[in-house]
């Protein structure tokens, strides 16, 4: 396992959406993807992945269902609504826009002043 | 918001399902990586320790994806609730003594406000009737309030009204259905064929009625409404197009109303259509509406009731120029007034109404302060806990949620209670008589009730909370801990506040007995008001004359001859008369009548006199007083003899200076030829026509009844018997006379007087009833906040004991205080009382609105109630042992 990064507050629900925006998963799943997409650098909390779960469903941003796991298992797997592909759009922007502007102010040198 | 409410809603909807399936998910979760683990080479058992260590505390998790779910504001209130239960369980006297305050008080209003909310409040069954109107004429010089309209009316305003999209005229009557053996006197409705449309209710099987069927012998239909159908159509049968007999003839069902159609408080069963002649629907008879005859109209939309009034005034007086009675009836102060139908119908009854939500208000305010004074009571016994707990960083909203979970849960189970409380008051109200109000058949509990039961209980319940929460957020650590340590005295605040609840409680108790006080007295007054003839023994019933068996007057006058002479050979029979409308029959009609040589003086204007048709002994039987001359007899209608006889009223009047005997008259307001004229041959004692609290002297006419005849008839019977004895036999006699006929209404004068004053008694009783509650609840109250101060200032007493006090001493100061209290209240509430006699004025009959001697009884009541109330609690201050007192806690 590498070298992991905290989250950023605020960020795992963003994290759950683009997950969950790529392929309908149950919540081991969710936390394994993140893992998987953010190249190992991101871990979740797994007593923090299901109350966010659970908001995100409360807000109708996803949907639950269940379906048969991997292994023949009843699981319960969540699907991105239209509000939630939306907010999800909205909330990378928010970030690219945020990550830009750091990085921009990070790499300023003395003479750029 | 919407959003989140939804999905709230859904979990709450299936709060078990959502329990399951989060715990499932999470095992789910635990499993699958413990899988992983034991696959990445860890031995099982580390695996599952592992797993589980990771994912953390499983409880705090659940908790936390309820709580994103909005669970947990849900759960925190069905844990205070259940706390607040259980505390209310722990003191099962103060719970029930609660719960029976709410349920009577609540039930009073709820009851009350049954009848508000079916009588004022629920619109009349039809499409927008807030549309429908009604025009009556009214001549108010005349003494004539309302006198219907006409159906001339009808034909010269039908279309002519532009605010109105709708015009119609209905008469109430009766008739005589079935056949010949089993018959039936019907109540019935004539209307004119727009009648339905202009309500925008008809029937639902068959037809209404066609302008064609408004003449005599094309009017041969009927519309039955459902109850009559039920009761004579089994359901399977083909009711349109069946005959049924009326009057003898037979007639086609054409139509079958709704179920749930009723026109205002109309008894009819059977609707017709209203055929008339040509010469009826006459400028001649455009003021001969004579209160039977009624106008109804539909406002178009957007059009107002003040439009409406002024094209009819306007079309009144472009009539009036050609109308030869048109002066005389400007004289009358003759005018048509266009009113709200549902407004109208119910304006006598409500300010009576009104009054009563008012007394069952007031004994709700009572049974409130008793409650409060209860549960501060309670909070002070729980002092010390809440400001430990408070201390201990209790928030101030979980302290003031706490209280109102506990108030709401005790009124909103007082509320329920309440509910079952009001049925029950329903029920006793039918009995009083309300169905005899105007829409009083159909007083019921509906949705509407039951929510605002259940809305004013949640609103009771905080309001109840203000208090005791105020109470509970003041009480900090160190004060509790040292009033407790100290021994010393209460709070002042708290106190001043439960002895202010204790005058206003007294204050109140106090109007609303003076309220009551007045009511009974108005009642007992018009009870005393003596009719003018005498009730006793005296049976009454109703009898209708099919028109085509009985057409004309000699026809009418045989068959009251054979009927009399039949009924007249029963035994105890004393005295049997015929007469087309008794007296407090509440239809009385008025017409004019013309005194020979009678000049109107300047300003006076014709007036309107109650008129009736009498034959046999009629006042005999009813027991009238002759004043002068003779009554008339049976042989003066038998010879269509052209006398008369009129009340004192009337002679008084007229002949201020001299004898009636001998004065001639006309009916109708104009002088006419002289063979025309009827001579008065007696002057009979003034009776009371129109109620027992009516007190204008209008002035009577009996006429013999060859002269004013009437397809409707009473007869009068005077028995040595009680009057209801004789009811079977007078039914058989009328069936043996003549076997089509049936008798029905039939009661005793004295219970026809009963009945006129129902608007009366039953407010009276229902006060009654809140007074005697509002007084014990004052007591109650009253005994149990001076039976606090004294188990409060228990050590004080014993102190004082201690040191040489005698408890005469002990107990005069708290009687003392007990006093002062009452004296204040008393004082309010004399105040208040004033205010409240002054305001039902209306209400009130031969009683000023401050009626000293009822006044002083209420106060006595109170302030006898109160001292007992107080005696109780301050001889047990007088007897606490010193030794007790000190030694205690």
């Amino acid at each position: 396992m590498g070298k992991t990064a905290d989250l950023l507050p605020g960020t795992l629900d963003m994290l759950i959406l683009k997950a969950v925006s790529l392929k309908p998963l149950h919540g081991y799943g969710v936390l394994l993807r993140i893992r998987q997409i953010s190249r190992e650098a991101l871990e979740i909390p797994q007593g923090s992945l299901y109350p966010a779960l659970y908001r995100l469903e409360h807000q109708e941003l996803i949907v639950a269902e269940w379906g048969q796991s991997e292994n023949n298992r009843r699981a319960k797997y969540y699907t991105l609504t239209a509000s939630g592909r939306r907010r999800l759009r909205e909330e990378m922007a928010a970030w690219k826009r945020l990550a830009t502007a750091i990085a921009v102010a990070l790499n300023t040198t003395s003479e750029e002043v | 918001m919407l959003t989140r409410v939804r999905s709230l809603l859904r979990v709450l909807t299936s709060r078990r399902g959502f329990e399951d399936a989060m715990t499932e998910e999470l095992r789910f979760h635990i499993e699958q990586y413990t899988e992983d683990l034991i696959r990445s080479g860890v031995s099982p058992q580390k695996a599952a320790r592992r797993a589980r260590v990771e994912f953390g505390s499983l409880n705090s998790v659940q908790e936390e994806c309820r709580e994103a779910r909005g669970l947990h504001l849900f759960d925190e209130l069905a844990r205070e609730l259940r706390h607040a239960a259980r505390l209310l369980r722990k003191s099962p006297t103060f719970t029930a003594t609660a719960l029976v305050t709410l349920a009577v008080c609540l039930g009073a209003n709820l009851t009350i406000f049954a009848v508000i909310n079916s009588i004022l409040i629920r619109p009349l069954p039809f499409p927008e009737a807030g549309r429908l109107v009604t025009v009556f004429n009214t001549y108010p010089k005349a003494g004539v309030e309302r006198d219907g309209s006409s159906l001339t009316n009808y034909y010269e305003r039908r279309g002519l009204i532009p605010a109105f999209s709708a015009l119609a005229i209905y008469r109430d009557g009766t008739a005589i259905v079935g056949e010949a053996g089993s018959t039936e006197r019907e109540h019935v409705t004539r209307v004119s064929p727009d009648f339905f449309s202009t309500l925008g209710a008809g029937p639902i099987i068959g037809r209404g009625f066609k302008e064609e069927e408004t003449t005599f012998q094309a009017d041969r239909v009927v519309v039955l409404t459902d109850a009559y159908r039920r009761q004579h159509f089994d359901a399977a049968s083909h009711v349109i197009g069946s005959q049924i007999r009326v009057d003898g003839i037979p007639i086609t069902v054409i139509g079958v109303l709704p179920s749930g159609f009723r026109f205002l408080s109309s008894e009819g069963r059977l609707y017709f259509p209203l055929a008339s002649r040509l010469e009826d629907r006459g400028p001649r008879q455009r003021h001969s509406g004579g209160n039977f005859t009624h106008m109804i109209a539909r406002l178009k939309p957007g059009a107002t009731i003040a439009q409406a009034q002024a094209q009819i005034d306007t079309q009144n007086s472009r009539l009036e120029v050609d109308d030869p009675d048109a002066r005389m009836m400007a004289d009358a102060g003759f005018r048509s007034v266009v009113a709200g139908l549902h407004a109208d119908h119910v304006a006598s009854i409500r300010p009576t109404l009104l009054w009563m939500q008012a007394g069952a208000l007031a004994l709700l305010l009572i049974g409130a302060v008793n409650l409060v004074n209860l549960l501060l009571i309670r909070a002070n016994g729980r002092i010390k806990e809440m400001a430990v707990r408070q201390a201990l960083g209790a928030s101030r909203s979980q302290v003031v949620r706490e209280v109102i979970v506990e108030t709401t849960l005790l009124t909103v189970g007082g509320g329920l209670l309440g509910l079952a409380a009001g049925s029950g008051g329903i029920r006793l109200l039918a009995v009083l008589g309300a169905d005899r109000l105007p829409l009083g058949a159909h007083i019921t509990l509906d949705a509407r009730l039951a929510w605002v039961a259940i809305l004013g209980s949640v609103v009771l319940g905080i309001a109840l909370a203000v208090p005791i929460a105020w109470f509970n957020l003041r009480s900090h650590l160190a004060n509790a801990i040292q009033s407790e340590t100290r021994g010393g005295t209460p709070s002042r605040a708290a106190q001043s506040l439960r002895h202010g609840f204790i005058v206003a409680q007294i204050a109140l108790a106090l109007v609303l007995l003076t309220g009551t006080g007045l009511l009974g007295l108005s009642l007992e007054r018009a009870m005393a008001v003596s009719p003018g003839f005498r009730p006793d023994h005296v049976l009454t019933g109703q009898i209708s004359l099919p028109w085509n068996k009985y057409p004309d007057w000699p026809a009418r006058l045989a068959f009251n001859e054979r009927l009399l002479q039949q009924i007249a050979r029963q035994p105890d029979v004393l005295a049997a008369g015929v007469v087309n409308n008794v007296p407090l029959s509440g239809k009385s009609g008025k017409s004019a009548a013309a005194v020979k040589g009678h000049l109107l003086r300047p300003g006076e204007s014709p007036r309107g006199h109650y008129s009736y048709g009498v034959d046999g002994d009629y006042f005999a039987a009813m027991g009238f007083s002759l004043r002068e001359g003779r009554f008339l007899t049976a042989a003066d209608s038998r010879r269509a003899e052209r006398v008369c006889v009129v009340d004192e009223d009337f002679a008084r009047y007229y002949w201020p200076h001299t004898s009636a005997l001998g004065q001639r008259l006309f009916e109708g307001s104009e002088e006419t030829k002289d063979a025309e004229a009827f001579t008065v041959v007696g002057v009979v004692g003034a009776v009371k026509q129109a109620g027992l609290t009516d007190d204008a002297a209008q002035g009577a006419i009996y006429y013999p009844y060859a002269l004013r005849t009437d397809d409707n008839l009473f007869v009068v019977v005077r028995t040595s018997l009680p009057p209801e004895a004789l009811g079977l036999t007078v039914q058989k006699v009328v069936r043996q006379t003549d076997a089509e006929l049936a008798v029905n209404d039939v009661r005793s004068m004295e219970t026809r007087i009963a009945d006129s004053l129902v608007t009366r008694r039953s407010p009276a009783l229902m006060a009654c009833i809140f007074s005697v509650i509002a007084v014990l609840l004052t007591a109650i109250g009253t005994y149990g906040v001076l039976s606090f101060a004294v188990a409060q200032r228990c050590r004080e007493i014993g102190v004082r004991m201690a040191l040489g006090a005698r408890p005469e001493q002990i107990r005069n100061q708290f009687f003392a205080l007990a006093l002062r209290l009452l004296a204040t209240g008393t004082i309010l509430g004399i105040g208040g009382a004033w205010l409240a006699g002054q305001a039902m004025r209306t209400l009130l009959f031969r009683v000023p609105p401050l009626h000293m001697a009822t006044l002083a009884g209420a106060a006595g009541i109170i302030v006898v109630v109160s001292l007992v109330a107080c005696l109780l609690p301050s001889r047990r201050a007088a007897r606490v042992s010193p030794m007790e007192a000190l030694a205690g806690e």
